[in-house]
């Protein structure tokens, strides 16, 4: 099977776990207690007033009837109208989603760069002080709350010496770079300095985690015989190393990374709320809090799809850096 | 079930590793805290006292601007000062915003946490296993449902999930009377255990996929060997092979990623109680977040149940390394936060 049969097939197959986040999604309104009648309408509302509200809305149909209509309007991008706002739900969620991704793609980025060169250095230098060091911060990195240190970070950096804000985003990275275009570098830096305690929040669990993996499958790489018969030909350690070892030791690494997508969206949530970042996980809590079904539902559908499709963009990765794959 | 070889496995492994040997002792230490809490705990943890407010821990002091209202020249007048606070002996790691006592709210925080930790874990262990082993076992078409349903649990993350069912079904405790306290030992402490019943069951629905996985994969590897078939050619029936059979050869990676997944927990207990879904009022991540609205004058409010969560985390995380290194049950045991 060729890779583009395989990203086919792992793609029709994320389509059903989508259909399924979907579907999840959905009957988890009706498992949960309270009427979502309760939460529109007013307080005082005759109970003609509460059916005329849920006929409106569509819910007093049967469930499977509501359960096709919302597939019929998903399909179509309408994911409903927020219960407290009155605005569109995609609208409003969609809007929020820059401000997510742009906080993962900093944190993963900045993770992936500091984490595999530290991992290898580690594995390379086994028991010198930078081994130490590394281990030592992968341990506290991993078992550290990450809610937790963005508040320590915001207590040092930002009340004691004042370098960083200590919440909020002033401006989004397009924009930023809108200013750019006009001979302004300031909304760059403003957006830089806004993101930093952010990212170092969100990114610190994964650059630690990467750390390790990147370690101990350096250390299992190093120790097996083709690094042998490669060192006995007489490559150059460095090639011997990055060329032959790292490049087996990502393949595990790629692996536990696109498992751990969903903590680094979880981890997101946790950031946003810390720093009053205005995400999709402010907006999530928000909306749970509020129970403002049409937000909740749509949050989590796209939280739950873009979980799916960069799981499959990581099996693609997966198996352009390792030949070896068998495309089942 | 424990073989002579994995205790010497076990032995050998702890006495090349001093971090093994550092986990351990911080795990037990935990441990003991969380049971003896009533005990330890040099106040009530819950009892406030506004006039010793936001006291720092020995060795520090701080400035804390007080508000008061005073009659200047016959009128009242709010007036704002600075008032300088020194540490009390009585409170070694100082006060929170409700002048309740630091230290002991961390000692008993330390019960939330454990609790949620190993029961939240018992219940992912007994529902993922269950499946995963049935999945493993039969193979074919309830294999695949069992799976498909696992990739959906895996598309939403765990902190997302967990905040979704406590926020929509509520939180409930159960009470269960502290037998230390009820044994008259220290009656003015509190007299009940709170067990955060909502928060452990939701942190076990979202985490008994890691498990379904590890159990199924064993199954899957198990249930063609040889004294399986020859288990099934006896007459054995299908819940006698795997509970004899099947069971007893995953424990192992089981059991490590258990260890792993009780650190995970925690973490997520503590995120879900930051965010105020989790009920609880004795919690580290509860205490957290109302010291982040203090940060600016009481440093430790917020600093010092973090602390806690980072050393009961690492202890357990370097008990998991210790049995992954002795064990080697060959999984990559990192479950999601």
């Amino acid at each position: 099977m060729s890779l583009g049969r395989f990203i086919l097939k792992r793609a029709l197959q994320g389509v059903f776990v989508i259909w399924g986040v979907v579907t999840v999604v959905f009957l988890l309104r009706f498992v949960t207690p309270g009427d979502p009648i309760t939460f529109i309408a007013p307080l005082d509302a005759s109970p003609a007033l509460r059916q005329r509200i849920a006929a409106e809305l569509g819910l007093n149909k049967p469930l499977y009837v509501q359960y096709f209509d919302y597939l019929a309007e998903l399909v179509r991008g309408d994911m409903g109208y927020s219960y407290i706002s009155g605005t569109e739900a995609s609208a409003r969620i969609f809007a929020r989603l820059p401000a997510t991704v742009e906080l993962a793609v900093v944190a993963t980025l900045v993770a992936v760069a500091l984490s595999i060169p530290l991992g290898v250095v580690s594995a390379t230098r086994r028991h010198e002080p930078a081994d130490y060091a590394a281990t030592t911060f992968s341990l506290a990195g991993i078992s550290t709350p990450n809610f937790w240190l963005g508040i320590m970070l915001v207590l040092v950096l930002s009340v004691q010496f004042d370098l960083f804000p200590t919440s909020r985003r002033a401006l989004g990275f397009v924009d930023a770079l809108g200013y750019l275009a006009q001979g302004n570098p300031n909304g760059l830096i403003v957006w830089a300095k806004y993101i930093t305690l952010p990212a170092i929040t969100l990114g610190t669990y994964f650059t630690a985690l990467i750390t390790r993996l990147t370690r101990s499958g350096m250390l299992d790489e190093l120790g097996k015989s083709y690094v042998r018969a490669t060192r006995a030909k007489g490559l150059p350690e460095s090639l011997v190393r990055y060329k032959h070892a790292l490049r087996n030791t990502l393949i595990p690494v790629i692996t536990v990374l696109g498992l751990q997508l969903g903590s680094l969206i979880g981890g997101a949530v946790i950031t946003e709320a810390v720093f009053a970042w205005p995400g999709l996980g402010t907006l999530v809590i928000n909306s749970i809090n509020a129970r403002d079904w049409p937000l909740i539902q749509g949050c989590l559908i796209v939280i739950g799809t873009s979980f799916v499709v960069v799981n499959i963009a990581v099996d693609a990765l997966y198996a352009y850096v390792n030949p070896r794959v068998v495309y089942d | 079930m424990v073989s002579p070889r994995t205790v010497r496995n076990l032995k050998r492994e702890l006495g090349r590793s001093a971090l093994a040997k550092v986990g351990i002792a911080l795990v037990v230490a935990v441990l003991l805290v969380a049971v003896l809490a009533p005990v330890l705990a040099p106040h009530h943890p819950l009892k406030q006292n506004l006039g010793e407010s936001q006291l720092p821990p020995l060795g520090f002091s701080a400035v804390t601007n007080e508000t008061t209202s005073e009659m200047v020249n016959g009128s009242i007048e709010v007036v704002q000062r600075e008032r300088q606070v020194d540490a009390s002996l009585s409170h070694p790691l100082g006060t929170d915003s409700l002048g309740r006592d630091m230290l002991s709210r961390i000692i008993y925080g330390a019960r939330t946490s454990l609790l949620v930790g190993l029961l939240g874990t018992t219940l992912a262990v007994l529902i993922g296993v269950t499946v995963g082993l049935t999945a493993g076992y039969y193979g074919g078409k309830v294999d695949d449902g069992l799976m498909r349903v696992s990739d959906v649990m895996l598309a939403f993350p765990s902190l997302v999930l967990a905040i979704a069912l406590i926020g929509l079904l509520g939180g409930a405790s159960l009470r269960i009377p502290d037998p230390i306290v009820a044994a008259g030992v220290e009656p003015g402490m509190p007299p009940n255990i709170v067990l955060p019943g909502t928060v452990i069951v939701v942190v076990a629905l979202v985490n008994w996929v890691w498990f379904a996985r590890v159990a199924r994969g064993e199954a899957l590897s198990v249930r063609s060997e040889e004294y399986v078939k020859a288990a099934r050619a006896l007459g054995a029936s299908d819940a006698s092979i795997i509970l004899r059979h099947v069971l007893p050869n995953s424990l192992t990676p089981i059991l490590v990623l258990a260890t792993i997944q009780i650190a995970a927990i925690i973490l997520l207990e503590s995120s879900l109680a930051y965010l105020g879904f989790s009920g609880a009022n004795l919690s580290w991540g509860f205490d957290i977040a109302q010291g982040r609205q203090y940060l600016s004058t009481s440093w430790w409010i917020a600093s010092l149940p973090g602390l806690a969560i980072v050393l009961a985390v690492v202890g357990i995380n370097l008990v998991g390394d210790w049995l992954r290194d002795a064990l080697d049950p060959g999984i990559e045991g990192e479950g999601g936060v």
